[in-house]
């Protein structure tokens, strides 16, 4: 099994009252909350946490993309890892962002993720979401009837400009391009593995499972709420013939780790109820934009649906006891952890997990504590699961010797 | 009593159609609810003229809309309808974003409309008063705030329900869905797709209607419709939100008639 630490970068100093008195923490949350000082201070500090997760032993370093989020300080990926391709050496860079349809030309894509696997010599992972509706069609404007067509559209603009050695035309629906020719070149060939993260579309199933992409489950919702999305792509895979390789899957779930049951309590009941109250409080109006689910995958979540209404409540109330036993959150001593996360990874058969080790406005130094108990006595009794498969998900051709930074006073 | 049949052109592109009563031809387009069943306006509107009501690309089937990428296609694929149908300087009338077609099919080909209806516009835009995003509205909200007047909500609902069977909640949020992403492929994120410089092609005697209490398209847009379309004659209907067809028949439905027989 491969760990890999995931970093939201959420804005850490909501107001207390930030529910009652906004409507929404995504898309049209005024960014006069925003204190550009604090930005400062928690850019920093996140970047830290990710370096040190390398440190102490994670397989990957995760990045993801938001727009107008005030728990979500990533509005370039990009912009982050090459930071941390400087600082690192040897963690993969797992960028679970871009949305590819949102650049003009889908080609940005292909040339900055092209710069970061040369930064970081061979060490990127391509992320490809759809993106959230939040993201997409309210705070960059596109049209929900059009943006999975877009997507797929831009996806193969961009692989193809990777794999092809000549400049060539591409006559598409939404970009359409004389010369094709992208600078630089990915170390990875033909091109860094794919990632794409999902939320239960069927669409998305099938587009993995035809092209091996990875399909990573991202839900804030644990695993036992995650595992019926993790069967429908296991059935997609099952109905397609393709073989049960784990690594085809990876899912993210919230870490509390500590001595016991009472310090991760003490320890992370707090920033969980930060996350889950303030980082949540979506607007419902933006959650499903007409034309964002297809018809046929709507009607197969109506229920859900009308559900959701609710659930917001529900969810922004929630006490840690809940959180629990809902699974939300795997949370107790490294022990425990241990043997939910090996239900987790049976149940699932997930072959990447994606922790969050810090959320909401968890301090650095609590952060560090949790990530390191979970990489000292986690990760070493659970490394060792699904090694009678290959991960072909996984970079290939990382170089051996790496550039290193020069020591500044070399140059006096 | 409207019938509902279906028309293939030439180009392969199957159309529903409803139609019924006799008298001078009168080409509506619906708005964002489609035709409901057993639609009051269409029949008070068919005594004294034979309706032509075609269903908007995607309300049937969203398969429509893979070859309609702009209000300019769109507006050809009506223009392809009136053709088969021989129909031309005849009278338009649209509610909403039928409203907004029924616009550009008279600004693109301005020999199609003798006579323009608008009903609470879609279309134009002015920051002064956007009003609320229609898309930005969980589809179990939405009529609630197109609609002023509960009582008349409810009797559409009520009729429908007489003509179609029980009300499936279910399948009217999947209907509702269906409706705005048709719209959408053509105003998102803002419903301006250049009307406003092609106003001034229209030809035909315009008369514009808006809902004073239409919290979508506020009244005031009239005075952004006049200034394209030379004569426009617009009134303000008391009581009634964005679906004013509906929520005052008589009035609207009056108010059309006596213009369309001057």
């Amino acid at each position: 099994m491969k760990f890999h630490w995931f970093h939201l970068m959420p804005y850490p100093e909501l107001p207390e009252d930030f529910k009652e008195s906004h409507r929404s923490v995504w898309v049209d949350v005024p960014s006069s909350l925003f204190d550009p000082k604090v930005g400062h201070r928690a850019y920093n500090e996140y970047l830290d946490e990710l370096e040190y997760a390398e440190s102490v032993g994670f397989d990957g370093i995760c990045v993801n993309e938001h727009h107008q989020n005030a728990y979500g300080l990533m509005p370039s990926p990009n912009l982050i890892a090459a930071a941390l391709a400087r600082r690192t050496s040897r963690a993969k860079l797992v960028v679970m962002g871009n949305s590819v349809a949102l650049y003009d030309p889908p080609t940005r894509v292909a040339e900055e993720m092209a710069m970061l696997d040369c930064l970081s010599g061979g060490r990127l992972v391509a992320g490809f979401p759809v993106g959230t509706p939040m993201d997409t069609v309210y705070a960059y404007g596109k049209s929900p009837a059009t943006l999975r067509d877009k997507y797929y559209e831009g996806v193969k603009l961009v692989l193809r400009a990777w794999a092809e050695p000549e400049p060539f035309a591409f006559n598409g629906k939404y970009t359409q391009l004389r010369y094709v020719n992208v600078w630089p070149r990915p170390i990875q060939k033909p091109h860094p593995p794919v990632w794409i993260p999902g939320g239960g579309s069927v669409e998305t199933w099938d587009w993995c499972v035809d092209n091996d992409f990875l399909y990573a489950n991202l839900s804030y919702f644990g695993y036992i709420a995650g595992q019926k999305v993790n069967d429908g792509f296991w059935a997609t895979v099952d109905k397609k013939g393709k073989d049960r390789n784990p690594y085809r899957c990876g899912f993210l779930q919230f870490i509390a780790c500590a001595e016991n049951d009472a310090e991760a309590e003490r320890l992370y009941s707090g920033p969980a109820s930060y996350f889950y109250s303030r980082c949540l409080h979506v607007y419902p109006g933006f959650g499903n934009p007409p034309g964002y689910t297809s018809i046929p995958t709507m009607r197969a979540g109506i229920e859900g649906m009308i559900a959701r209404a609710t659930r917001r409540q529900d969810v922004e109330n929630l006490t840690w006891k809940e959180m629990i036993s809902r699974g939300y959150i795997v949370a107790g001593s490294p022990d425990s952890i241990v043997q939910q996360l090996e239900t987790l990874a049976n149940n699932m058969h997930v072959g990447h997990l994606m922790v969050l080790c810090q959320y909401g406005n968890m301090s650095k130094e609590v952060t560090m504590y949790n990530t390191t108990r979970f990489a000292k006595e986690v990760i070493p009794k659970l490394r060792n699961k699904f090694s009678e498969y290959e991960d072909k998900w996984w970079p290939t051709g990382t170089l051996e010797h790496m550039a290193e930074p020069a020591p500044l006073t070399a140059l006096a | 009593m409207l019938n509902a049949e279906t028309i293939r052109l030439k180009n392969g592109r199957a159309w529903q159609v409803y139609g019924g009563g006799s008298g001078p031809a009168l080409f509506w387009l619906h708005g964002i609810n489609g035709i409901p069943a057993g639609d009051p306006v269409l029949a008070a509107l068919e005594r004294k003229h034979r309706i032509v009501a075609p269903v908007a690309p995607g309300f049937n089937d969203l398969a429509e809309l893979d070859e309609l990428g702009n209000i300019h296609e769109l507006t050809l694929d009506y223009d392809d309808l009136l053709d088969h149908l021989g129909l031309e300087g005849i009278a338009i009338v649209g509610h909403s974003f039928g409203a907004m077609i029924a616009a550009e099919i008279a600004a693109h080909f301005p020999r199609r409309a003798k006579q323009l209806v608008l009903l609470a516009p879609v279309g134009l835009w002015n920051e002064a008063y956007p009003g609320r995003d229609v898309f930005a509205e969980p589809f179990t909200e939405v009529e609630s705030f197109l609609w002023h007047d509960k009582a008349a909500r409810e009797a559409l609902q009520a009729r429908r329900s007489n003509e179609a069977g029980p009300d499936d909640l279910a399948e009217r949020i999947v209907a509702v869905a269906q409706s705005l992403t048709a719209v959408t492929k053509f105003v998102w994120p803002i419903p301006d797709r250049g009307l406003r410089k092609r106003l001034p092609r229209v030809s035909a005697k315009t008369l514009a209607l808006f809902g004073a209490e239409d919290n979508f398209i506020s009244p005031r847009y009239a005075e952004d419709f006049a200034r394209g379309l030379r004569g426009l004659q617009t009134a303000v209907i008391k009581g009634a939100g964005h679906m004013l067809p509906y929520e005052r028949t008589d009035e609207v439905v009056g108010l059309i008639e006596r213009f369309l027989a001057a």
